[in-house]
């Protein structure tokens, strides 16, 4: 495969009305939120925000009706996930359930537990978190060794850590990721699924893990003898890794993955407004290019998954493509304004610089690494 | 219409091929050249853009970019795209349809000069994916420490980078194209978005390409250079790539930062 075509997006009339609505309910929502606050993107929590959010229809969007979804285009979805984007909001409340875990839920979940936790969802009620990494299982997915064993009543005990989850100390749920069989020589097989209630079940601890900026985003999960009902098991026992590497497609596939810096390149084009010259001139407008063509594709991502395809390699591209033009933003920022970067500072491009600057490594790491995403497409190409 | 489109795509595919061939096995003199040119000519190719009122094809501005994006992909000797163009702007201005090959289009208005834009980027485009299919022939062919070099997870990540900057740039121009089909009056900033990103991934496509090559790929034999001097040259014409991303910076910049997101998704 040598031709990667990204379809165009199919616009709609629906999705442009509905993008008048999120942006009017956003300005007004968000009015008192510092620019400095916008630049955590997809990391800033507010359950009211989600519940907000979730009350206009606005998550759960391409669900079906029968669990509380709206039975909308990924399109419209789509328009609602980037305007938030855009303007900062505070999403993570309800980021990864209406991104990945609901998803996961709808194709895999006993039609009980749907019923249950779908709503909740769309409600922008319930908070979930992701169980793939541990402390020797990073981009090595595959040689997980947390282990979920059947007992004889048919419950599961689970023993093993997990690690970087982000928000497990605000969540409901996790869906976890772990072997149910064999060892980890066995690699992908005998692994599974399962459905974590992070507030009802004994035996899971969640110790915080302080980031670098001093913020307590993510966490390690200790897993001691935990028991899960048996109907924890989402999907079908040993199928693990084909439907992890499901949940990692929508993880990797929204226009996130360009987006988490844009409070940046709006106060540098605050900034260089009034001063313009050959060099903001050329560096704004390639930004603007990689933007947009970014955007682009990332729409046609959209159009692939609307029309049931799947985008592995698409998203791929988009991802690394967009951590990469994300971590060139900081430098190009501070060659062009003469300000030093200051979380504490009055100024806004100086903090919002300064806060993207100290984010930037995570984005070629978070949700699969440069390296491996590169040999994804390596792969689709057939070179591997 | 479809139809007539797609058998038109696929016999320009296999002539362009075919000529692309002879050019590379023969040094080309003057009869040669003429003898092509008529091919080129009975296919219709220089009446892309020309309506059927005045001769033309009457095609419509997607297949005639399609068009535009194949001789991109093969790179001939003949100024098919100029002719192209060449024909529009004098039919369009009242005039005549011209006579044989056009090389150079002189002065151009501010509407010429996008069009001629736009369609250098899609030949940039077209040469761009060339690049990646014959660069990934070559890394499977070619064999060093016993292994083909495809191999060697550095050579793959440099192939998945190159991949990524091809499809950058295919995606930019099927936006502007896109935006240009819906109103050509509005779209220089599409256009120039596509100029700038599409300028960029010449630079890093070609870089990675000849890396990836090793010293055959600098030779005059080899067709490499074909593509990569030639998107050299094109991503300064009608507007250098410098040129035009700072049209864009201008028109960013011109409305601020509260226009900023909104201009995003309009663009
Ligand atoms: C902010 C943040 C939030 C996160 N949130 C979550 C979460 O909620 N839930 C969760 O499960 N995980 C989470 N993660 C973890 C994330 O998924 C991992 O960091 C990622 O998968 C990489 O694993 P690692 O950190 O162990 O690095 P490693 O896998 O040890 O990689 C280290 C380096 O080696 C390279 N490398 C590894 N293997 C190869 C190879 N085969 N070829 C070439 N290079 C290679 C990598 O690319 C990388 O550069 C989060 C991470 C971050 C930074």
């Amino acid at each position: 495969m040598t031709k990667i075509i990204f379809p165009a997006p199919v616009e709609s009339e629906a999705a442009e009305q509905l993008r008048a609505d999120v942006r009017a309910f956003l300005n007004d929502a968000l009015a008192d939120r510092t620019p400095l606050q916008r630049a955590e993107s997809w990391s800033g929590f507010d359950r009211d925000f989600s519940r907000a959010i979730g009350q206009r229809g606005w998550l759960g969007m391409t669900w079906p009706k029968e669990y509380g979804g709206g039975e909308r285009s990924t399109f419209e979805r789509y328009v609602v996930v980037e305007e938030t984007l855009a303007a900062g909001a505070p999403v993570a409340a309800h980021w990864f359930a209406d991104r990945q875990s609901g998803p996961t839920l709808l194709r895999y979940g006993t039609e009980a537990q749907k019923h249950a936790i779908l709503p909740r969802i769309v409600a922008g009620e319930c908070v979930f978190c992701v169980g793939m990494s541990e402390p020797d299982v990073g981009s090595d997915l595959a040689a997980t060794r947390t282990r979920a064993e059947r007992q004889g009543d048919g419950s599961w005990k689970v023993n093993g850590t997990k690690l970087w989850t982000t928000y497990a100390h605000e969540s409901d749920y996790m869906i976890l990721f772990c072997r149910t069989s064999g060892g980890p020589a066995d690699r992908h097989k005998g692994t599974s699924q399962l459905l974590v209630d992070m507030k009802q079940t004994e035996g899971v601890s969640v110790r915080p893990i302080i980031d670098l900026m001093g913020r307590h985003h993510f966490n390690e999960v200790h897993f001691e003898d935990a028991v899960l009902p048996a109907d924890a098991l989402l999907g079908e026992e040993g199928q693990g890794w084909a439907q992890v590497m499901g949940e990692l497609a929508f993880e990797r596939s929204g226009p996130e993955r360009f987006l988490s810096s844009i409070q940046l390149l709006t106060e540098l084009i605050g900034a260089l407004q009034d001063s313009k010259g050959a060099a903001a001139e050329a560096a704004i407008g390639r930004l603007f290019a990689h933007l947009v063509t970014l955007r682009h594709m990332s729409r046609g991502v959209a159009a692939l998954l609307e029309a049931g395809e799947n985008p592995g390699i698409h998203s791929a591209i988009v991802k690394d493509l967009g951590a990469a033009f994300e971590q060139d933003l900081p430098d190009i920022a501070r060659s062009l304004v003469d300000e030093e970067p200051d979380l504490q500072s009055t100024s806004n491009f100086a903090a919002v610089l300064a806060y993207t600057m100290m984010a930037a490594p995570v984005f070629s790491l978070r949700g699969g690494t440069r390296e491996i995403l590169r040999g994804i497409i390596a792969r689709q190409l057939g070179l591997r | 219409m479809q139809d007539v489109s797609t058998l038109l795509l696929d016999s320009t595919q296999r002539l362009l091929s075919d000529l692309s061939e002879r050019n590379a096995s023969r040094t080309a003199d003057a009869a040669d050249l003429s003898a092509d040119w008529h091919q080129i000519e009975e296919m219709g190719l220089p009446l892309a853009f020309v309506d059927e009122a005045h001769g033309g094809l009457g095609l419509d501005q997607k297949t005639a970019f399609e068009l535009v994006r194949m001789c991109g992909r093969h790179v001939l000797a003949h100024p098919i795209v100029e002719t192209m163009l060449a024909n529009h702007f004098s039919v369009t201005a009242g005039g005549a349809l011209c006579d044989g090959p056009v090389h150079s289009l002189g002065k151009l208005t501010r509407m010429q000069q996008e069009l001629a834009a736009l369609a250098r980027a899609m030949q940039m485009a077209g040469a761009l994916e060339t690049i990646l299919a014959m660069t990934i022939s070559h890394v499977e062919e070619r064999s060093q420490f016993g292994r083909p070099i495809a191999k060697f997870q550095a050579v793959q990540h440099s192939l998945a980078l190159l991949a990524s900057e091809v499809a950058a740039a295919t995606a930019a121009a099927d936006h502007a194209v896109g935006r240009f089909e819906e109103d050509a009056d509005t779209a220089t900033l599409a256009i120039g978005i596509a100029r700038a990103r599409i300028g960029e991934a010449c630079s890093k496509v070609s870089a990675l390409a000849h890396q990836l090559h090793g010293a055959i790929g600098y030779t005059r034999e080899h067709r490499l250079h074909h593509f990569t001097t030639a998107v050299w040259k094109w991503r300064d014409e009608f507007g250098t790539q410098s040129w035009w991303t700072r049209r864009v910076g201008q028109m960013v910049l011109a409305n601020g930062r509260g226009e900023f997101w909104p201009m995003v998704t309009s663009a």
